[in-house]
């Protein structure tokens, strides 16, 4: 099943087309990689599809109903979660509120539930303290939070934009697990990287995207040896 | 602790009540005022916490206070319900232009009800038939006959107004809605929140509560004058006051309008004019030395302490 289908997706900023007549489907359940070079358009794509950004032309698909012109409070209610590339936790609100924006307005639920639900959500991220200041957190936590935070608004489909950045080995471990934990939930993942590990052992499929086209489409071990892909991003050592 | 706190409160609610009974008129008069200047700090702050600054409190405040006493003086209606309709004509007025202004943020929006609120001034100024023009509007007599302990309980109903819808604002969804919008839209959106209807709902229950609060000054002084009625003085008090007592809360606001309404008091008498000097002063050094005012200082030293003591 199809949950997320882009059809001839454009997106124009003035004279530069960041994202080039862009097809991408995400299958129920997977994990899609989306990679590219910096300013490829991956982040781009997400805005396009979350509705940060209406596309210039072409339309979008969230299961089978066209979403194109639907503003961005909107789609996030039909189930389209997403984190952010620099993690925005909100200074005003403890952690555990950070959380509970995602169920009280995504999902309509009331502040009791909502608590509930972003404590569960705690523990299933690994996040134990509940009462941490969010202006003392690590990476890795912020990070978690984030994830949390996109998770409360209960996603069909959630898209990862670089949420290993910044991580060390053994935290990008833990948070390849994590990543594999949530899709086993049910939730259709699509992952930005540009950690080749990370892509390597998470994805189902990649998609790479190079000055807002995609340049090749598969599994990771085919796209990475696509001379195209070699040129334009992973460069000759992969 | 819970009940201590609503005690205190209850306590204090009390004692203001009761202060007709055991004080003079003047001291009324000037509580009056520093109640009126609690309803117009607090909402200020209330859209400040969606992160617009509005420069057009003015404005409102003003058409309130026409709206009010002209239905007085035209319908004969009573004038505490005329004191209503001025914060409805407040909010259905922000809700027309809020559709539009809305549309900008910081201080575009910042300058844009600056203007309104000059256009709202010249707009009544030059509509003597209606409104008296540049002299304004004289009502028969004040409200309640000039009684100074019954008006001086009208601006308690106006402050507690305030008081409860910012508590309200504080406690429900409405709370997280707008620190949401305030530190990053692009967030608040893909949290499922709708933000231009947030926006424009804060606008207009805080343009109804400046309309109100507009209608209750005009009534308690029975008169209303284009330079009187929107005088940047509403504009400019309120920001220095919530900025003094600490921005994003209920006390901050309320705090910052009893200090600075006091002292203003005491400048008047020792500096006429010389004390909007002394305003502008006590702004900037707000900003510069404890930019979270007051409240928020103390807040946070308690916050530092209770941190170190549990390390």
């Amino acid at each position: 099943m199809i949950v997320l289908k882009t059809e001839n997706v454009t997106r124009c900023f003035g004279g530069l087309m960041a994202l080039n007549r862009v097809n991408m489907e995400f299958r129920q359940g997977e994990i899609l990689g989306i990679i590219g070079p910096n300013g490829a358009g991956k982040t781009t794509f997400i805005n396009v599809v979350a509705g940060i950004y209406l596309p210039t032309e072409g339309k979008i698909f969230f299961n089978d109903q066209d979403i194109s012109g639907l503003p961005a409070h909107k789609r996030c209610r039909l189930g389209i979660g997403r984190t952010f590339q620099l993690v925005r936790p909100l200074p005003g609100l403890s952690l555990l509120e950070n959380i509970m924006v995602g169920s009280l307005f995504g999902k309509g639920l009331g502040q009791r539930e909502a608590r509930k639900r972003a404590e569960e959500l705690c523990e299933f991220l690994g996040l134990p303290d509940i009462t941490r200041d969010i202006s003392r957190m690590t990476a890795l936590e912020i990070k978690k939070m984030e994830i949390a935070h996109a998770m409360a608004t209960q996603p069909k489909l959630l898209f990862l934009d670089e949420v290993m950045a910044g991580l060390n080995s053994d935290e990008t471990t833990q948070m390849i697990d994590l990543v594999r934990k949530i899709c086993s939930r049910g939730i259709t993942i699509g992952i930005v990287e540009h950690v080749m590990r990370v892509i390597r052992e998470l994805t189902n499929r990649v998609v790479v995207l190079d000055w807002g086209e995609i340049i090749a489409e598969g599994p990771y071990g085919e796209v990475s040896n696509d001379p195209k892909v070699v040129a334009a991003y992973l460069g000759e050592e992969n | 602790m819970r009940i201590s706190k609503y005690l205190l409160y209850v306590a204090i609610l009390i004692i203001l009540l009761t202060l007709p009974f055991y004080t003079g008129v003047y001291l009324l008069n000037v509580m009056d005022i520093i109640l009126i200047y609690i309803a117009m700090a607090l909402s200020w702050d209330m859209l400040l916490r969606s992160g617009q600054i509005s420069f057009g409190v003015a404005g409102l405040f003003g058409v309130g206070g026409y709206a009010a006493v002209l239905l007085n003086l035209n319908t004969g209606m009573n004038p505490l319900i005329c004191i209503v309709m001025g914060g409805l004509a407040a909010g259905i007025l922000a809700w027309l232009v809020g559709i539009a202004v809305l549309q900008l943020r910081g201080m575009y929006f910042a300058i844009v009800t600056l203007a309104l609120a000059e256009i709202f001034r010249v707009i009544i100024r030059n509509l003597p038939d209606l409104t008296g023009g540049p002299e304004g509007t004289i009502l028969p007599s004040a409200i309640f006959a000039g009684n100074s302990a019954r008006t001086y309980w009208l601006a308690i109903a106006v402050a507690v107004v305030s008081v409860i819808a910012s508590e309200l604002f504080r406690r429900t969804r409405i709370h997280f809605a707008l620190t949401s919008i305030r530190n990053d839209e692009i967030v608040a959106k893909s949290s499922g929140i709708d933000v231009f209807k947030y926006l424009v709902f804060i606008f207009v229950i805080t343009s109804a509560i400046q309309g109100m609060t507009g209608g209750a000054y005009a009534h308690i002084y029975g008169f209303v004058s284009p330079e009187g009625s929107f005088s940047v003085d509403f504009t400019l008090l309120p920001i220095a006051m919530a900025l003094l007592g600490g921005m994003h809360s209920t006390w901050g606001p309320v705090v910052g309008a009893v200090v600075l309404g006091v002292i203003s008091e005491f400048l008047k008498l020792q500096i006429p004019y010389g004390h909007l000097l002394v305003y502008g002063l006590i702004i900037v050094i707000t900003i510069l030395f404890f930019p979270q005012g007051i409240l928020g200082t103390i807040g946070q030293r308690l916050k530092d302490r209770r941190l170190r003591g549990s390390p």
